[in-house]
């Protein structure tokens, strides 16, 4: 043996060294990694369910607040259409009443007519045909009284024409319950993309599915002693891992 | 009653026809409306507005930018222009400001509210200008 191959035996145990030093300081950590992984895979478990109960009932939620806004919108619009015809009508009416202002006006003026009348009674020595019209002029004023007093109706109408824009204002209550559903159902969605990525990124990756099976993997490491190319093959893998920063 | 055209800038159908009918029952019956920003940009080139009264959260063009747009116009950058929106933090407000909003109100409101806001406004342009 020469000194060459002396040398080359001693750069081997030197490795040998190296590799066992290496060892004693990732076993431990293999411990920790294999620990962590067995506490959090019934976690994992419970968040793959939680996502996948989720990715159904979250679009679900959303298309339903859709609906609720869509059926509020609808609502508003016929209240308001409702509403509008309402106010048409009152316009109409008021326009009526307020020719009515005018009879009420004209009545006085009958009232004024119908005194003129008796005294032609009085005058007349109660003559048949003026006792008649006299008779007439009274018909006609209580017609007149039974028209009752337009301004109070009027002042009603209006009253109701008020009503009628206070409840129009009041449906402002849909356009600003439909922002803040619209501000729910971003976050809503923001959570079920979070959830889309976590799921497609994560448990589809085929990681999911390797995730019971780790714990189990890294005790069998451990305890058993698994032969020097297998440890060579995974010792390899970390370092690829950590190289890549995925540890 | 007052002849002045005001442009109404909202997505929402139910908040402008509520603008429509509150601003008819306090004197300003003649009024147009757009849908968002876009629109109600486009809507500016074909009519002579003399007031706008515009929503914060629109699609395509929201009332903020909408604002920005207007008042780097030239030809528009001075008309008046009122927020109506639900945003309410002082953020908000200070953000709106700073686009130059002339005023600002948060949903709900009344016709008397908007009435005094378009009023305040009218002054300040007017003593402005003089």
């Amino acid at each position: 043996m020469n000194q060459q191959e002396l040398d080359g035996i001693l750069q081997k145990a030197a490795e040998l060294k190296v590799f066992c030093e290496y060892g004693q300081r990732t076993v431990p950590v293999l411990d920790e990694i294999s620990s962590f992984v067995k506490e959090i895979s019934p976690a994992i478990e419970d968040l793959r369910a939680v996502v996948e109960v989720s990715m159904v009932n979250i679009p679900k939620a959303a298309d339903q607040l859709g609906r609720v806004t869509q059926a509020t919108e609808q609502a508003s619009t016929d209240i308001l259409n409702t509403l509008d015809r309402m106010v048409a009508t009152l316009d109409e009416i008021i326009g009526s009443v307020a020719s009515g202002m005018i009879s009420s006006d004209l009545g006085a003026a009958t009232k004024k007519m119908a005194a003129i009348v008796k005294t032609l009674v009085d005058k007349s020595g109660w003559d048949e045909d003026i006792v008649k019209l006299a008779e007439a002029w009274d018909i006609h004023l209580q017609s007149l009284r039974m028209s009752g007093p337009t301004s109070n109706l009027e002042r009603l109408l209006k009253d109701l024409q008020s009503d009628c824009t206070e409840i129009m204002m009041a449906l402002q209550v849909q356009d600003i319950t439909q922002q803040h559903i619209g501000a729910v159902m971003g976050t809503i969605e923001a959570v079920a993309e979070g959830l889309r990525k976590l799921t497609t990124g994560f448990f589809s990756t085929g990681m999911a599915e390797n995730l019971p099976p780790l714990p189990s993997m890294s005790i069998r490491f451990e305890q058993e002693n698994v032969g020097e190319a297998e440890r060579k093959k995974m010792v390899e893998s970390l370092l690829s891992k950590a190289r890549a920063g995925q540890l | 009653m007052t002849s002045m055209k005001i442009l109404i800038v909202d997505d929402s159908i139910t908040i402008q026809r509520i603008i429509t009918n509150a601003l008819k029952t306090v004197g300003f019956p003649d009024t147009i409306v757009a849908a968002n920003g876009k629109d109600a940009l486009e809507k500016l080139t074909n009519v002579n507005v003399d007031f706008i009264i515009t929503d914060w959260n629109m699609p395509e063009m929201n009332g903020l930018d909408f604002i920005k747009q207007v008042r780097a116009n030239p030809i528009y950058s001075s008309l008046p222009i009122l927020m109506i929106t639900t945003r309410g933090t002082e953020h908000d407000v200070i953000e709106a400001l700073q686009a130059k909003v002339n005023s600002y109100i948060v949903k709900p409101f009344t016709p008397q509210e908007l009435k005094e806001k378009i009023e305040g406004i009218l002054k300040t342009v007017q003593v402005n200008t003089v």
